[in-house]
């Protein structure tokens, strides 16, 4: 395909992202989620693409930032990444927030396309035709699950990882070519911090099992919070969180503060 | 019985550790973990044919008296395991999975804050941009340390009956259990601050409060409030385009001017 005409080097680097692309789940975690998977996957890009050690290490610590979608779909925004990153030391047209900026623009509607085919319809499929021999005891059965279900989606991490990284580079170089980089940067920062804004959400949640009781009447202050503005709690949990992060205070600190002052707060009945 | 027991500690590490590095959510479904299982415990027809009517259930085709259990990959072995081990029949092992995935779930709630409290430390073996090690180290906690309480569960599950661990459960105070969960979902929080702090624009910082609006609110779906934001962005992009054109368009009349003059 012509689509796919890639230098040496470039085969070489997409090889490699594809392998580390299987790590999307190691290390998983509540505060970066796929974050470890991603900064591996785009280690490969940042061998090849930085000359500056500082720079690669930093860069490397970026991408090890919050990232969550679905296992295939991860690899075309590996791709993206990888061209927005070979723009950004060829030209230094691209910075640092557009990449982050798409990066958070992406997770969110390809999570959504990824379970809708992958849950929905091809493991519904693998596991009609597996459960129909394996009710007979027969093994081929399982090995036709691993092939429909599991085999597919290490060849579509193949392709994305490819379609990612080809569209990236079209999408990216006519953009520059035209010189509206400028604007282009607003509108992904656009699109990004609405996502974020989505995102937290459906996943930042403050469970408060408060009641104030006086006298015989009760008040449940989560429904008093909620009735303000649902979710206000999450609001100001990340903009507070946000604050101390630019004050210089460590995720650490963060970490484990949230931990201690919640358990502590558990006991007397807040949460 | 211990040693049956190790073997299907085993076969949940092994199945959740290819599942860990290949990213592909394959094995740890019923189907293959209910066979792996079987082969374990050497009787793997049992485990394929089980396998079937789990996946079946799991799916949500069919139910146990109602109820979807809430591990799937639990509750293959330890279905397969009363059925290999103590010779039931396949209907009581199947009965044994909503236990087992209620017991799972609380393991879960409580190790979430501990896997959290890792975070960090990657940041740091990130930022130190040795690749090598980062990968070893994933690895090694791919397959060993991102499942193991539950593999443990799993090992006195089979070994000492679940009763016991549901009772070991149930004496834990409730505050604890709430905190853990209520800590977990917060952290992902510091996540988000992290990104936040990152992208934040003053100029366009009220779109997070849009998307919050959006999918708080209205419930969208986010491929819905991503084509949202993408009109948005879009007509921005081209108003900013219609006003880096005319300014250009302005400096070439003036340029004509001079010229003519």
């Amino acid at each position: 395909m012509a689509m796919f005409n890639y230098s040496e080097q470039e085969k070489k680097t997409l090889r490699k992202m594809w392998v580390n692309a299987g790590y999307v789940f190691a290390g998983f975690n509540m505060v970066k989620m796929e974050g470890n998977g991603f900064a591996l996957t785009m280690a490969p890009v940042l061998d090849e693409l930085y000359k500056d050690e500082q720079e690669r290490k930093e860069a490397l610590r970026r991408h090890n930032g919050f990232f969550n979608t679905h296992a295939v779909m991860f690899s075309l925004i590996a791709g993206i990444t990888y061209a927005l990153e070979r723009q950004k030391m060829e030209t230094g047209a691209v910075t640092d927030e557009v990449i982050e900026n798409i990066k958070a623009s992406l997770m969110g509607p390809t999570a959504g396309i990824g379970d809708a085919f992958f849950f929905n319809c091809l493991r519904v499929i693998a596991a009609g035709i597996g459960i129909g021999l394996c009710s007979q005891g027969n093994i081929l059965g399982v090995f036709l699950f691993i092939l429909i279900y599991g085999v597919s989606q290490l060849v579509g991490r193949w392709y994305l990882l490819q379609i990612g990284y080809s569209f990236g580079t079209t999408f990216i170089d006519s953009v520059f070519e035209s010189g509206l980089m400028e604007p282009l940067t607003k509108s992904a920062g656009i699109v990004g911090l609405t996502m974020v804004g989505a995102m937290v959400a459906t996943t930042v949640n403050v469970k408060l099992n408060w009641t104030i009781t006086v006298g015989e009447t009760s008040v449940v202050v989560l429904d008093v919070i909620n009735s303000i503005m649902p979710g206000i709690l999450s609001i100001i949990l990340v903009f507070v969180l946000v604050r101390l992060i630019k004050k210089g205070v460590k995720p650490i600190t963060l970490v484990f503060g949230i931990l201690f002052i919640t358990i502590a707060l558990a006991a007397v009945g807040v949460f | 019985m211990v040693q049956s027991a190790l073997l299907c500690a085993l076969a949940w590490l092994i199945v959740n550790g290819i599942d860990r590095l290949l990213a592909w959510q394959t094995c740890t479904r019923p189907i293959v973990t209910a066979m792996v299982t079987g082969l374990l415990l050497g009787d793997i027809t049992t485990g394929i044919i089980m396998g079937a009517s789990l996946e079946a259930i799991f799916m949500g085709i069919s139910a146990i008296g109602g109820s979807v259990p809430a591990d799937a990959c639990a509750s293959a072995i330890i279905a397969v395991a009363s059925t290999v081990l103590a010779g039931t029949d396949i209907e009581t092992g199947l009965a044994l999975a909503v236990p087992i995935g209620t017991v799972m779930a609380t393991v879960n709630e409580l190790y979430k804050p501990v896997l959290a409290s890792f975070a960090p430390y990657w940041e740091k073996v990130a930022g130190s941009g040795n690749v090598k090690s980062f990968k070893i180290q994933l690895t090694a906690f791919a397959l060993l340390i991102d499942r193991l309480p539950q593999a443990i569960i799993i090992f006195l599950a089979v070994a000492f009956g679940i009763e016991g661990l549901q009772a070991v459960l149930a004496s834990l105070p409730a505050f604890v259990l709430r905190g853990m969960s209520a800590a977990s979902s917060m952290m992902t929080g510091v996540g988000f601050a992290i990104l936040t702090a990152m992208i934040w624009d003053p100029q366009i910082g009220v779109f997070f409060f849009a998307g919050f609006v959006l999918a708080k609110y209205l419930g969208l779906p986010t491929l819905a409030i991503a084509i949202l934001a993408f009109t948005v962005a879009i007509t921005y992009f081209f108003i900013q385009k219609q006003i880096l054109d005319s300014k250009a368009k302005a400096v070439e009349t003036k340029n004509d001017e001079e010229d003519f003059f």
